[in-house]
């Protein structure tokens, strides 16, 4: 499905500025590691934290001041897309604009606190002003109240290509519905819990890293992209077969924005896309943000071919266990 | 803006103007605390069954409420070892899928688009637990593995031998409606011919506690729109509808067990976790379906309320049902009143439950009820089935957030 890109914003480990990180980007800087230990047991953790005062301006919005970071992520990408569209948030744009929310893991910091009350103070302590924010739709529910939307909002979950799916579905709104544009934003948080269950899990060979990703979708945008529903495997062998049927689907192009990430991923990857076109592997320089990193991609793919360096670029995706994606970004 | 269906020329797909496509359920599963499948859930809701019972699955001793509506332990759907590691939302959705698949063997999804809230929770819990005991079982990579919330997607298909890309929706309480008003927006606008949609969700430990620690959850039985109610009871569940394009449907000569007209959706920013006190996130979203149905209040027979039985849920919705439909003496009622709220299964179980209710001709039972609140003039269907011969039914479903979603639903 077809749709035009109006707007982007993202905010990386990296930065903000949509012009600084791709510089950064090409450069193959590499974001600053912290390192987050597991206070149970003892284990280290690299992660790529987005650096605080990146957000900090939205602290001090009332409807966010107890929120997860997550939610300060998409608010700030949202908002910055929005901007980067040109469009000021007024009563008309809002009543005529959907939000799409992608993300894997959500609020995993407010999740972990409000467990580890249940488990070592009792049930009977946790706390109410916790358990709100660790619901997946609750960054969409904060991006909704600061546009003043009464319309459709959707949360979607799902592996690494949830990113993509978000966009698949905000232009599925676009063909079905009668907005004139649809806010897609992926976001994503790092808390020692996930760095334990991605390394447990084999998934942590590329640190795991916060951000958030957000493409303002819409009729009349400056450049095209076709979105893909994505391809499922059930077995991690399938993949290379999935993503070979998404991106013959999306048709060919000149520059990859590929999902690597040091796992089975990579050889899948490269095996479906070969070597013929140059590539960029934004996980190497920003780490591995589950939910965010596909719509990351894309932005870094729209970016390529607005500054001219491809006429088509492809966006791949392969997540951990669901399936193959990808999209296609031209003039 | 509702947000309407558009039929036009459409800049995105490149499409024709089209005329907008009629959507069936060609068929259905569902696995409740009221039983697995079909036949066995239409039963209880004739006999207007309570399905809640005490909690057994973890401990609710520094809890305030105790009880939930529980599935139990499904038996083994073929390989035994291999169901033993699945989470119970990925058994869950795979008798519910299989009960849908014999209901129509012909069907063949698209796409698959099902709501959730919490995926495998409690493998989530355990994997936690053993940081804490400084443990390193085994079996914690099944744990992390069927944790993920498009696992038991995943699963379902599997067992069902299908393979179409899915979408999750996590929209709080109102997945299940918001997935399947999804589906049918995507089939009514031609973009797919045939779409599997639904939610589950299974009971965990920490979405229980988060509901009592909010004061939302309820030690006594639950009592939607009761003068004396005191919060909601926690379920669990997965149904699965088959969606399809009826002029495809009935050119395969394929059961149509009803049919899909309207869906609504609206978001309201007052709060996270409260509506807004006006009802206006529940009247829009009531009034986006019926506008997209083409219908009005007067010709609804029935509404399958959210009805959580909390003090401001069951506020706003009985405030916007008695604005939107005024003197229309339209019959409300909450099932979840049997089985508790099964969160982002509840949409989807409820549609289901609303679609026999449609096929056997009755209004299903509130039970618990003692008093209707005198706050708002709703025809509450207390405590007993009756019988009725309905054409038209609205099924509504909210959610934290501030998600709303209605879905509308006729006799074929």
């Amino acid at each position: 499905m077809k749709s035009r890109i109006a707007g982007m914003g993202w905010v990386t480990p990296l930065g903000a500025d949509l012009d600084l990180v791709w510089e950064r980007l090409i450069r193959r800087d590499v974001a600053e590691i912290r390192q987050l230990p597991n206070p149970e047991t003892g284990r280290i953790h690299d992660s790529m934290p987005v650096p605080p005062k990146l957000v900090e301006a939205l602290g001090r919005n009332p409807r966010l001041r107890r929120s997860s970071p997550i939610s300060y992520f998409a608010v700030a990408a949202g908002l910055a897309a929005l901007e980067n569209a040109g469009l000021k948030v007024t009563p008309e744009i809002s009543a005529r604009t959907a939000i799409v929310f992608a993300v894997s893991d959500g609020g995993v910091q407010y999740t972990r606190r409000f467990y580890e009350q249940i488990v070592k103070q009792g049930a009977n302590t946790a706390s109410p002003l916790l358990f709100p924010e660790t619901v997946y739709n609750a960054p969409a529910s904060h991006l909704a109240a600061q546009l003043g939307l009464d319309g459709a909002t959707y949360t979607l979950v799902g592996d690494a290509t949830v990113g993509l799916s978000a966009l698949h579905f905000g232009t599925q709104l676009l063909a079905t519905t009668d907005i004139d544009q649809c806010v897609v934003v992926a976001a994503e948080e790092c808390d020692w819990v996930l760095c334990e269950a991605y390394r447990d899990w084999h998934f942590a060979r590329t640190p795991l890293a916060e951000g958030a990703g957000a493409i303002v979708l819409s009729r009349a945008g400056r450049l095209g992209i076709e979105t893909h529903p994505g391809v499922p495997f059930f077995q991690q062998s399938g993949a290379t077969a999935a993503l070979r049927r998404v991106l013959s689907e999306l048709g060919p192009g000149d520059f990859a924005v590929r999902s690597a990430n040091g796992t089975f991923i990579d050889r899948a990857e490269a095996n479906a896309l070969g070597n013929a076109m140059p590539e960029l592997l934004p996980k190497r320089c920003l780490g591995e943000a589950p939910g965010a990193s596909a719509l990351i991609q894309t932005i870094a793919a729209t970016l390529a071919v607005q500054k001219s360096a491809a006429q088509r670029a492809v966006v791949s995706v392969i997540g951990f266990n669901q399936q193959a994606s990808g999209a296609r970004i031209s003039r | 803006m509702g947000h309407q269906l558009l039929c036009y020329t459409s800049a995105v797909s490149g499409k024709e103007t089209i005329a907008p496509r009629r959507v069936a359920v060609t068929a259905a599963g569902v696995v409740s605390p009221l039983g697995i499948g079909l036949e066995v859930n239409a039963r209880a809701l004739w006999e207007a069954r309570d399905c809640v019972a005490p909690v057994t699955t973890f401990d609710v001793s520094k809890t305030r409420s105790k009880t939930a509506g529980q599935v139990g332990d499904l038996r083994a759907d073929g390989d035994g070892k291999k169901w033993a590691r699945l989470h119970p939302a990925s058994r869950m959705m795979i008798l519910a899928a299989r009960e849908a698949q014999a209901g129509d063997p012909e069907f063949s999804p698209e796409l698959m688009v099902v709501g959730t809230t919490s995926g495998g929770m409690s493998f989530g819990e355990q994997f936690y637990r053993a940081q804490v005991a400084k443990a390193r079982p085994h079996k914690r990579g099944g744990w992390l593995a069927n944790y993920l919330p498009q696992k038991a997607v995943l699963d379902a298909q599997e067992a069902c031998g299908f393979s179409a890309p899915s979408q999750i929706i996590a929209n709080a309480c109102a997945s299940g409606s918001n997935a399947i008003g999804h589906a049918f927006n995507l089939i009514r606008a031609g973009l797919h011919r045939r779409v599997l949609c639904g939610g589950y969700d299974a009971i965990s430990e920490m979405v229980f506690v988060g509901f009592d620690s909010l004061q939302a959850s309820t030690p006594e039985k639950i009592r939607p729109f009761d003068r004396n109610r005191t919060g909601l009871v926690l379920g669990e569940g997965a149904a699965i509808l088959a969606l399809e394009e009826m002029e495809s449907a009935q050119a395969r000569g394929a059961t149509i067990l009803a049919e899909i007209t309207g869906y609504g959706i609206s978001t309201d920013n007052h709060h996270l976790t409260q509506p807004h006190p006006s009802g206006i996130g529940p009247l829009q979203a009531m009034q986006r379906a019926l506008a997209s149905a083409g219908r009005s209040p007067a010709e609804v027979d029935y509404i399958n309320a959210h009805g959580t039985a909390t003090t401001f849920n069951d506020a706003t919705e009985g405030t916007a049902i008695a604005q939107l439909f005024g003197d229309h003496a339209v019959p409300v009622s909450s099932t979840k009143s049997m089985m508790g709220h099964s969160l982002g299964a509840a949409g989807a179980i409820e549609a289901v439950f609303t679609i026999l209710a449609i096929r056997d001709g009755f209004l299903p039972a509130n039970i618990n009820h003692t008093e209707t609140d005198p706050a708002w003039p709703l025809q509450i269907v207390a405590n007993e089935t009756r019988a009725a011969n309905m054409r038209c039914a609205i099924s509504n479903s909210f959610g934290f957030g501030g998600t709303n979603a209605t879905i509308v639903l006729e006799k074929p």
